[in-house]
């Protein structure tokens, strides 16, 4: 047996208020790939940020190929072989590939940047990947996955012994999926240590040989994959309590049909979009990245200016046509990015809640907002969707991922729209904040509401959804009922098979 | 009020206690200001005196007002004391050939608002960049005032202007009881307002709040617009206090002033956080700071020198502050 390439002991630390790790131990070996196992605030990214020298531990040892090492920064880690691919893709984007690779290490001649060597380097590591790209192209016009192939080139120029990935699938289609597994097999055989950290469990049975499994701080488990059952993982990770079962499917009988989309065309992105929603019905949009799901939504909205269509609701009295910027639009959208365009982080769950309702906590004649009011319709959503905060006043920045999710969708909730729009709604959340956001939804359609929502999670959209809406590069392919097979959304979505309207 | 689980209630308390710190810094040091002032100068203590600095910075308060409303937003107007000059100029102009005060005053607020709204139509609708759209305005209306009076102060402004602006209501001068009274409407607009609430939201995430339907452009030209009016009222305020205008009322020293105003007022340079009330405590803040260095007879230069670190210092800590509590920087 060979001796473990990372050792980890006692590893504690606390932030102000939290004991984020109560001594945790672990160690993982070379050509093996680690899963590190746990909910939201489990203590995972903590660990991770000491090993790659962002935080530094109160307590405990790391030992790295049997040399006890102090990490102190993030450039030491490097040096030290530690390389931390991350969940946002931390690339350049205006950057060319060549100097997003080399950023942290320019090869030089004479005091200038050799970049003739340089470019050798990094085809030389992109080419042990099995890829060639032209390296003075700006990273901003890679797709996602590609820009992940290049931040994992990155890591092979720095000769790197350990690399954790951190949630690196969540913005992947399934075919760079498969690719990244490819990649990480072959850096398994190279005797490289894989830690990974991932909220789906599938991917571990299929790519990892071991998992620690914490909790609250602690570790609960550790022991080889081939040992363990998911139903006994999420039960670890989530303690004494029930194990929920997130993936419940019940049959609705959708209403009358509310919401057309006739036409829909904008330059570049959608292609005569032509479809209908009904009341009380949950549609799964599914597509890969890049499709046109999220460009939809936002046209849907008015965020984005579409060049012809129109959209028709039917709000009692008929179906009538909409403008979608108009205030009197009827949709609410959880957005793909809750940080970046859904929250206001530094504001208040209060603030938060009203932002998209400030409207009505005023009078034509008394322009000041009606606070008592306010604050009532945000202790209600509070309660209803069981937003766990201190207070209404706690800053949203410092609620935990779901959380924040809900208040998102709460801020909708307050405004009572017909039509909800979710781009990957559940992204990025534990187990249980996943379980809520999914009673959440089919809660919304069974009171009759509709919901359009876009998951990359097959197995989310498959047991959500009341029928299927597939995109391809802008256009909208194929419909597809509930009794569609995974494989049949797999292959309408990768264009292979006929298309529906708009030829 | 509800806890449904153990929640890592310390986290909170901290960033409270944070942001509640920069907020009274700017009031620990006028009151240690007025404790040595009142120690070392004679009769400081008077109404007499308080209401004299009032009047001096005035000006300087509305224009840290309007500038705050900019800086919520995430933006930065540098062309208000410009603007100020200008639209005074204007007004001065027409007084001097024979035109009526009460229709100068009116000029005065639609020149300077016509202004802000140039700015806000290129920042909000053409989405040019606040800094180098009122960078460019401020050397327009600061080139044009002087170019329009030649370098030379627009004098004969009717003696009816001048008292009828500087009359006193109870013991306040006028030009206090606007300062004091735009302040408190102001305040209350941003914090308790529709629009306020907006202007905080655009501030903080303005992609956020898009998509809930804020009209962001809208409330964007909105505070250029308004920062503009305020200077109006500067305008009038300043002509009727010098007795004269001219191009060099609006100069650089000025612009510092009313961004170190805002700056020291708790008002951040990031957006999202501040309130009209504070820029006013941060101008009278800057008017003592002012007139300490000139009591001990530091020159015009020193005082440059010494704003401008104290801006550098406030902008500092707010980081500081942002980052401590986790914010988006």
């Amino acid at each position: 047996m060979t001796a473990p390439s990372l050792v980890m002991t006692g590893i504690k630390k606390s932030f102000p208020g939290v004991k984020a790790l109560k001594g945790v131990s672990f160690e993982a070996f070379p050509g093996e790939s680690l899963a590190m196992i746990g909910a939201n605030g489990a203590g995972k990214s903590t660990l991770m940020n000491i090993l790659g020298g962002v935080v530094q531990p109160d307590e405990g040892q790391i030992t790295i190929d049997g040399e006890e090492t102090l990490i102190h920064s993030p450039s030491e880690a490097a040096r030290l072989g530690i390389a931390f691919v991350h969940q946002e893709l931390a690339l350049m984007p205006t950057l060319s590939i060549l100097d997003n690779m080399l950023i942290s290490s320019f090869p030089t001649r004479n005091g200038l940047i050799d970049y003739d060597r340089g470019e050798v380097l990094c085809r030389e590591a992109l080419s042990r990947l099995g890829y060639e790209f032209n390296l003075r192209m700006q990273v901003r016009d890679l797709s996602p996955g590609d820009q992940q192939i290049v931040e994992i080139a990155r890591t092979l120029l720095g000769k790197s012994r350990i690399v954790i990935f951190d949630e690196p699938t969540s913005s992947l289609t399934s075919r760079e999926k498969e690719r990244l597994f490819e990649i990480i097999r072959y850096l398994k055989s190279e005797g490289t240590t894989i830690i990974y950290i991932t909220h789906l469990l599938d991917e571990i049975f299929t790519i990892c040989e071991k998992a620690v499994i914490l909790r609250n701080g602690e570790k609960v488990a550790q022991s080889a994959v081939k040992d363990l059952t998911r139903d006994g993982i999420v039960e670890k990770m989530i303690g004494s309590q029930e194990v929920v079962s997130y993936f419940q499917h019940h049959a609705r009988q959708p209403g009358p049909v509310l919401l057309t989309v006739e036409n829909f065309q904008r330059e570049g992105y959608l292609d005569n979009i032509n479809f209908s929603i009904h009341r009380g019905e949950v549609v799964g949009l599914w597509g890969l990245l890049g499709s046109g799901r999220t460009e939809l939504f936002r046209a849907m909205m008015g965020l984005d200016q579409i060049t012809g269509g129109r959209i028709l609701i039917d709000m009692g009295r008929g179906a009538r046509p909409i403008r979608p910027h108009s205030g009197k639009n009827p949709m609410g959208l959880v957005t793909e990015d809750r940080r970046t365009d859904g929250l206001l982080l530094p504001m208040s769950i209060r603030n938060n809640l009203s932002l998209a309702n400030l409207r009505n906590f005023i009078s034509r004649l008394w322009p000041f907002i009606a606070r008592t009011r306010e604050e009532a319709a945000a202790n209600e959503y509070v309660r209803k969707l069981n937003i766990k905060s201190t207070s209404i006043e706690q800053r949203v920045a410092t609620l935990s991922g779901g959380n924040q999710q809900k208040v998102v969708v709460g801020r909708w909730l307050q405004t009572s729209p017909l039509v909800f729009l979710m781009d990957e709604p559940t992204r990025g959340l534990d187990v249980e904040a996943k379980a809520e956001l999914h009673s959440i939804i089919s809660g919304l359609a069974d009171s009759g509401a509709a919901v359009m929502f876009v998951s990359s999670d097959l197995d989310e959209i498959m047991s959500l959804s009341d029928r299927f809406l597939v995109m391809v590069r802008g256009r909208l392919v194929k419909e597809l009922p509930r009794e569609t097979t995974k494989h049949e959304l797999l292959a309408t979505a990768s264009g292979m098979t006929g298309t529906m309207g708009g030829e | 009020m509800r806890t449904t689980e153990p929640v890592p209630a310390g986290t909170t308390a901290i960033h409270r206690d944070s942001s509640q710190i920069i907020r009274f810094i700017p009031m620990g040091g006028l009151l240690l200001i007025l404790v040595v002032l009142s120690a070392v100068v004679p009769y400081f203590l008077s109404v007499n005196n308080f209401v004299s600095i009032l009047v001096q910075c005035s000006s300087l308060g509305l224009m840290a007002i309007g500038l705050t409303a900019v800086l919520i937003t995430g933006g930065m107007d540098l062309s208000i004391p410009s603007l100020m000059s200008f639209s005074a100029v204007i007004g001065a102009i027409f007084m001097r050939s024979g035109g009526s005060p009460v229709i100068a005053c009116v000029i005065m607020v639609l020149v300077a608002t016509a202004g802000g709204c140039l700015n806000g139509f290129a920042v909000a609708y053409l989405r040019m960049i606040p800094f180098v759209v009122t960078l460019s305005t401020m050397a327009v209306f600061g080139g044009a005032s002087i170019w329009v009076t030649n370098g030379m102060s627009v004098t004969g402004i009717p003696r009816g202007f001048i008292t009828t602006v500087m009359h006193d209501i109870w013991i306040f001068p006028a030009p206090v009881v606007v300062l004091i009274v735009v302040a408190i409407i102001a305040h209350l607009f941003m914090t308790r307002s529709l629009y306020g609430r907006w202007l905080y939201a655009v501030g903080t995430n303005i992609r956020a709040a898009r998509v809930s339907r804020i009209p962001a452009q809208g409330v964007l030209f909105g505070s250029y617009a308004f920062s503009g009016f305020v200077a109006g009222l500067a305008a009038i305020v300043t002509t009727a206090w010098l007795g004269t205008a001219g191009g060099t009322i609006g100069s650089e020293g000025v612009v510092l002033d009313v961004v170190s105003s805002a700056v020291l007022g708790g008002v951040s340079i990031y957006g999202g956080a501040g309130t009209a009330l504070g820029a006013f405590v941060g101008a009278i803040f800057i008017k003592l700071i002012s007139n300490t260095l000139n009591f001990v007879q530091a020159s015009y230069y020193m005082t440059l020198v010494v704003k401008g670190i104290v801006i550098v210092a406030f902008v500092a800590l707010d980081s500081m502050f942002r980052r401590r509590a986790g914010g988006t920087l």
